[in-house]
Parts: structure tokens; sequence; C-alpha cells
């Protein structure tokens, strides 16, 4: 079956850790053909926008991080689930309040937005006491974009 | 994780991106490019060719120099675009402002 599943607690180095896993994944061509490259790539963004958030902004309150990174393909794209034991936030609540206040040509704010714009059926909730789940998946049907100002 | 920067003529300079640009090395790269425009660089050749992720600060890190050079005339323009980089150049259509060129001859070329 065409499912991954990972764990990492060092914040210091989860992002090049995540980054060679998707390199493997792509010279070994681990979800191909079912997932082309750039949807891959699109894959990666997301997963690095989360993670990258996760890094700088989570709260984990003494606890040692542990996240979780889990991708799965399915008919019409890839299933990832990433989980930690942070804080959290409301997810929906960020994205309504960062939709409606990007600038144009903005400098900071298009994080979540990127990846709310590359993936579908996106959710972040609390799964038991201290495990929280992002889910979403990344279509290969989809040639998703995001809308920003340029002037 | 290291950005190379190299002068063209003395209003051009090739930016060598490296393996990443994102909120790691951003602000290394505003405050480099901004150390260039205030010795007279207009414009900007950023060579991606080996780039793995251009994240959202990254990608706000070169809003923010489109926003000083555009004002003097100057450009920003992409060069030997990577895979994982054209998926965020599509996914944000910022082909719109930053043009695009095969190789960084080529944009050397048309900025002389």
């Amino acid at each position: 079956m065409s499912a991954e599943h990972h764990t990492f607690s060092d914040l210091d180095v989860l992002i090049d850790q995540v980054h060679d896993l998707f390199d493997e994944w792509e010279r070994s061509e681990r979800f191909a053909p079912a997932l082309g490259v750039d949807d891959l790539n699109r894959l990666k963004l997301a997963v690095h926008e989360w993670l990258a958030n996760l890094v700088q902004h989570a709260h984990f309150n003494g606890h040692h991080p542990q996240i979780g990174l889990s991708v799965a393909l399915q008919e019409d794209g890839i299933q990832c689930t990433i989980s930690d034991n942070s804080d959290g936030f409301n997810l929906d609540d960020e994205l309504t309040i960062r939709s409606t206040s990007l600038e144009s040509l903005p400098e900071r704010g298009m994080g979540l937005l990127m990846l709310q714009a590359c993936t579908k059926r996106l959710s972040y909730q609390r799964v038991n006491g201290s495990v929280q789940k992002l889910e979403f998946v990344v279509s290969t049907k989809d040639n998703p974009w995001l809308k920003i100002q340029f002037s | 994780m290291s950005l190379e920067l190299k002068t063209h003529n003395e209003e051009t300079v090739i930016v060598r991106i490296g393996k990443a640009l994102d909120f790691r090395n951003a602000s290394e790269f505003k405050a480099q490019c901004q150390d260039q425009v205030q010795e007279g660089a207009r414009n900007f050749i950023l060579d991606f060719s080996d780039t793995g992720i251009l994240d959202s600060t990254g990608l706000g890190s070169i809003f923010s120099l489109y926003r000083q050079v555009s004002p003097l005339n100057g450009q920003v323009v992409f060069a030997s675009v990577s895979r994982p980089v054209q998926v965020v150049v599509q996914l944000t259509r910022t082909y719109k402002v930053f043009r695009q060129f095969p190789s960084v001859e080529a944009a050397q070329d048309t900025l002389a």
C-alpha cells in the first residue's frame, strides 16, 4: 500500500529532515505515477508551510515536541495528516483573519493561505487531551491558485 | 544555507538562491539585497536552478525587494526556475510580476 508514517522530535532539524524525505520520495518515485512531480512539490509546499508555522509560532508548553507525518495515496490525490502536541489554535479563525487582511504584495501572512490554496478538506482539530491533527488532501486533478494583489 | 551574490554590472546583481529561500534565510536575503540597492543596484536576477523550496516568507522577501526597486525603475526577474519554485509561481500567479528566463545568461542579455 502506498502510505508512509514518520515521526520527528527536534524542531531545529525538522524542516531539513522532512525535505530529505521528500527528496527521497522524488528520487525513488515513491508515489509515481499516481502522484506527478508537481503534485509532490505541492504536497511538500503544504507540509513545509505547516511545519514552518509550528517551528515559528507553536507553544509546546514545556513538552518535548512530537510531530507525526502520515501520507497515503487516494483515488483523487494524496491524504496527509500531521499530528503535534502543541497548544494548537483555531485554524479557521486564522484563515479568515488572514484572507481579509492580506496586503498587496504581502511580506507576511501568506503561509496558511498558501496551505489552504493548495489543499482540499483542510482541518485542524484536537483529537485527544494533548494531540492535534492537521488533515488535508492534495488533489491530482486541480490547478489551485491563491489570489494576491500585485498593485 | 548559502546565498551567493555576484555583481554583473553597476546596476545588476545575480543572486544564486541555493537550496532554499524560506523562513530560515529570508531575512538574510533581504539584508543582502538591501545592501546592494544602497550601493546602486537596481536589477536582480534570482537564480533558482538548485532550489528545492520557495516558501511564503521567501516569496514575501522577494515582494519586499520588488517594492524597493520598482520606484527606481529596477526589475526583479527569475532565472532557471526549478520545478518546486514553478509550483509556487503558478499557485500565486507571480509570473505576472516577475519575468522568467530559461537561464541566468538569457536574463543578463535582456537586462543589459
